[in-house]
Formats: C-alpha cells, sequence, structure tokens
C-alpha cells in the first residue's frame, strides 16, 4: 500500500529533479512557442455553445491541469481545435457544463469532441461528463479520451 | 534486400518460403492471403508491430533473402545487407505510427466510423455462416428454395456491396493513396465479389445447383478472408493515419449514407438474416 493516503489528485509531487534530464534532451533554447489559441473565452463556463468557432468544430475539452503537465499542449492538441477548459472535481455547476456540452454537440453540430485529462481518478468525472453528454445528445459525434501522467506523457489515447 | 523490399510479398514467399513462416511468427498471415501484391517493405507498418519485433523479423527476413543461414529474433538486418545508398531495413524506432516497444498485439479499438464498418460485417459474416447448410440442402426446383438464394443475393448485392462496400470505395479509401497495394487488393477483391454475385444470380436463373454452390462458395471464402483482412490490418493501419478531424468527418459522411440508403436498410437485411437463420435452423431440426 502506498505511504500516502489522501486524494491522489492533490498529491504533493516534487519533479524538480526531472530538470537536468529535460535539458539534456532539449538543448538549445528554441525561442517563443506561437499560441495556437484562436478564441476567448476558455472556460466551459465562460463560453457559448453557439460562438462561430464552435460550429462544426473539432472541439478540445480539457481539464485544467493538463495546460500544464504537457509541454506541447498548443502544438500536439490544441493547434487546430476550439477548447473548453473545466475541473470536474473543483468547478461548481457541472449539470451546467452537462447541457453545455449537450449544446455544442446538438447546436455548434461539433465533429469531434477530445477529452484531454490527468491520471488522477477526479479527472475521470470529465469523461464521464462529454461520455453523458454524447448519449444524451440528438446528434452523435466521435468522442476520444486521451489521459496523460503527471509529466505530460500520454497513458492512454482511444476513441469511446 | 531492396529489391525484396519493394517486391509483391506473394512473390518473395514464393521465393522464399521461410520468409511467410518469419512473418506468421509475427501474425503477419501474408501466407494466407489470396491476393498478396502487398509490397513487403509495406507489410510490417500496415501490421503495426513494435519497434523491436519490426527490427527482429527484418533481421531475419534479410537472412533468409541473402541465404545467411540461421537467424536469431534478436538480429538487426545488417548494414552490409543494404545496397548501396539504400538504409537499412531495420526497424525505425522514429517512423510515425510504429507500435511501442514490446508493446503485445491486442483486439484493436477502432475510431467510430470504423468501428461502424466492423459493426457491418457482423451482419455480413452471418450470412457467411450460413452458405454451407443453405447449399445442402437447397432445392433448384422449389420457387422458395430459389427465393432464399435469390435473398441471399440480393443481401450480398445491396447491403454487403451497395451499402457497405460503397462506403468504402465512394469514401473511405478517397483518404487514402488508392494506388496502394492493400487498397488494391480490397477493390480487386470487390470486384471478384460482384462476379460472383452476378454468377450466383445467373445460376438461379439456370436453375444450376453445382454453379450456385460454386459462386456462394467462392464468394464466401473470399468474403470470409476480407473481413478479416479489413477487421484485423487495413482499418487499424488507417485509423492510424486518420487525423481526429477525418475521423469526424468520415463519422458525419457513412450517417449521410445510412440516411440516404433508406432509414430501414440495415433493419430490412437484418430481418433477412434472421429469416435465412430461422429456415436454416427448422432444416437442420429436421435431419435431426
Amino acid at each position: 500500500m502506498s505511504e500516502f493516503q489522501g486524494c491522489p489528485g492533490s498529491r504533493m509531487m516534487d519533479l524538480r529533479h526531472n530538470d537536468e534530464a529535460r535539458e539534456d534532451v532539449t538543448g538549445a533554447p528554441v525561442g517563443a512557442v506561437a499560441s495556437e489559441l484562436r478564441q476567448w473565452p476558455i472556460q466551459l463556463h465562460l463560453v457559448s455553445p453557439q460562438a462561430p468557432y464552435f460550429q462544426g468544430a473539432d472541439v478540445l475539452l480539457a481539464a485544467d491541469c493538463t495546460a500544464y503537465a504537457v509541454g506541447g499542449f498548443h502544438k500536439d492538441y490544441l493547434k487546430g481545435k476550439s477548447l473548453a477548459i473545466a475541473c470536474p472535481k473543483l468547478d461548481e455547476g457541472q449539470d451546467i457544463y452537462l447541457e453545455k456540452l449537450k449544446t455544442l454537440i446538438d447546436e455548434g453540430r461539433i465533429n469531434t469532441l477530445t477529452v484531454l485529462t490527468m491520471q488522477v481518478p477526479c479527472c475521470r468525472g470529465l469523461v464521464n461528463l462529454a461520455t453523458r453528454a454524447v448519449s444524451d445528445s440528438g446528434r452523435k459525434v466521435p468522442l476520444k479520451s486521451v489521459v496523460v501522467d503527471l509529466q505530460g506523457e500520454v497513458l492512454s489515447e482511444e476513441w469511446l | 534486400m531492396t529489391t525484396y523490399l519493394n517486391s509483391p510479398v506473394k512473390e518473395v514467399i514464393d521465393h522464399f518460403p521461410e520468409v511467410g513462416e518469419i512473418l506468421a511468427d509475427y501474425q503477419v498471415g501474408c501466407v494466407t492471403c489470396g491476393v498478396g501484391t502487398c509490397l513487403l517493405k509495406d507489410i510490417i507498418e500496415i501490421h503495426h508491430l513494435s519497434a523491436e519485433d519490426e527490427q527482429a523479423a527484418m533481421g531475419r527476413i534479410a537472412k533468409v533473402v541473402s541465404g545467411d543461414g540461421v537467424t536469431t529474433a534478436t538480429e538487426r538486418v545488417a548494414p552490409e545487407l543494404a545496397e548501396p545508398g539504400e538504409a537499412t531495413a531495420s526497424a525505425s524506432a522514429d517512423r510515425p505510427g510504429a507500435a511501442p516497444a514490446g508493446r503485445v498485439k491486442a483486439a484493436p479499438r477502432y475510431s467510430p466510423p470504423m468501428q461502424q464498418l466492423v459493426d457491418e460485417h457482423l451482419l455480413i459474416k452471418r450470412w457467411l455462416a450460413l452458405i454451407p447448410e443453405v447449399l445442402e440442402s437447397i432445392d433448384v426446383q422449389a420457387a422458395e428454395d430459389r427465393q432464399l438464394i435469390l435473398d441471399g443475393v440480393d443481401f450480398i448485392r445491396s447491403y454487403a456491396d451497395r451499402f457497405h462496400h460503397a462506403k468504402e470505395e465512394d469514401i473511405l479509401f478517397k483518404y487514402f493513396d488508392e494506388t496502394q497495394a492493400i487498397i488494391q487488393a480490397m477493390l480487386t477483391d470487390h470486384d471478384k465479389a460482384r462476379a460472383h454475385a452476378r454468377g450466383a444470380a445467373d445460376a438461379v436463373e439456370s436453375r444450376d445447383k453445382d454453379a450456385i454452390a460454386e459462386h456462394l462458395s467462392a464468394y464466401r471464402a473470399l468474403l470470409g478472408e476480407h473481413i478479416k483482412k479489413e477487421d484485423e490490418i487495413l482499418y487499424p493501419w488507417m485509423d492510424r493515419d486518420l487525423t481526429t478531424s477525418q475521423v469526424g468527418e468520415l463519422f458525419r459522411r457513412f450517417a449521410e449514407v445510412d440516411k440516404t440508403s433508406g432509414i430501414d436498410v440495415g433493419d430490412k437485411y437484418s430481418r433477412f438474416v434472421t429469416r435465412a437463420e430461422e429456415i436454416v435452423g427448422k432444416r437442420r431440426e429436421r435431419i435431426q
């Protein structure tokens, strides 16, 4: 049994020991990285499902923490997609989230929905929310789940 | 080695049967493929071997085609086997889409549009499974039996071909280079299947029991193998190449085909297969 008994999603992790190895891999400074963000707002409570950038779009529903964990978040996940971010553990109004996702599917007629979450158990709630939104919607849409670990490595990537 | 890498796998196996055995060791079933036009160099990528397995398999194949005797599963392609200017045919861990090292081949999980095609295969396979018993008990002088065959041919033409194969030929394959050997092999299968459906229909017309059996049995063997290739090789390979956006697009276009084909095409032919199963079941009971 692990020494830590609390919530895995709140467990303190010191990742500084990886700094040296990372520098070795990346080599010389690469300069500024262009943002792939093409909309605002991005928080799920604030976005409008009727916004033009959601119409027929490939939508990324990202758990808040993923943008910090995944080094290539913009290049690997955000590029070409419209974005909504949320935290399934701390955010209130999950029922509003559900309705908003259903509206994105039915009225925004989105092309695909990709849910990017952390490996921590509480993040599973965001996948469940998206799954429920797809099953409760009048339209069907391909739903993909990508789970990353605390260092941003992909643990699983699958169509649901 | 380059010569063999750019040769159809069937030709390579004909020259070096041991290559077929090596491929079989990695669950690459080219030996039983009736077409075998895929190039050897494409085979490894299409089957998504892990980088380690790819390296080992290519190393063993290189040894065989160079007449270098016994091989082990851990050897790389020796650089000396490569022709001048040729990159060694060893596994490239950097190759996009290479399976992670040590990965065990698991049942593929398809994208939603591919899953739809796999699900359509299930109904086709139910009809294929009935064919031997249908042929065993058929009386070509009986109108009811002739109708069962004609309904089966209609299922092949309308569901398996116009509905299902059309999704592949008119939509899915367009996302890929259709000159690739593996896609050409699938198209050849489709054409052969159409010819057998025509042959079976003509044979019913002339009440030629042997010809009915010949065409439907050949169709069954062909489609059984064809579906296996698509489910296990083609679709997973395509899924690895499709972007998320393309998956969404395919899903939408398939839904449009379902809609324009008539809302009941699936139901209608599902009812046919169920009815055929009942008929065969009753005949089986009578025999027992």
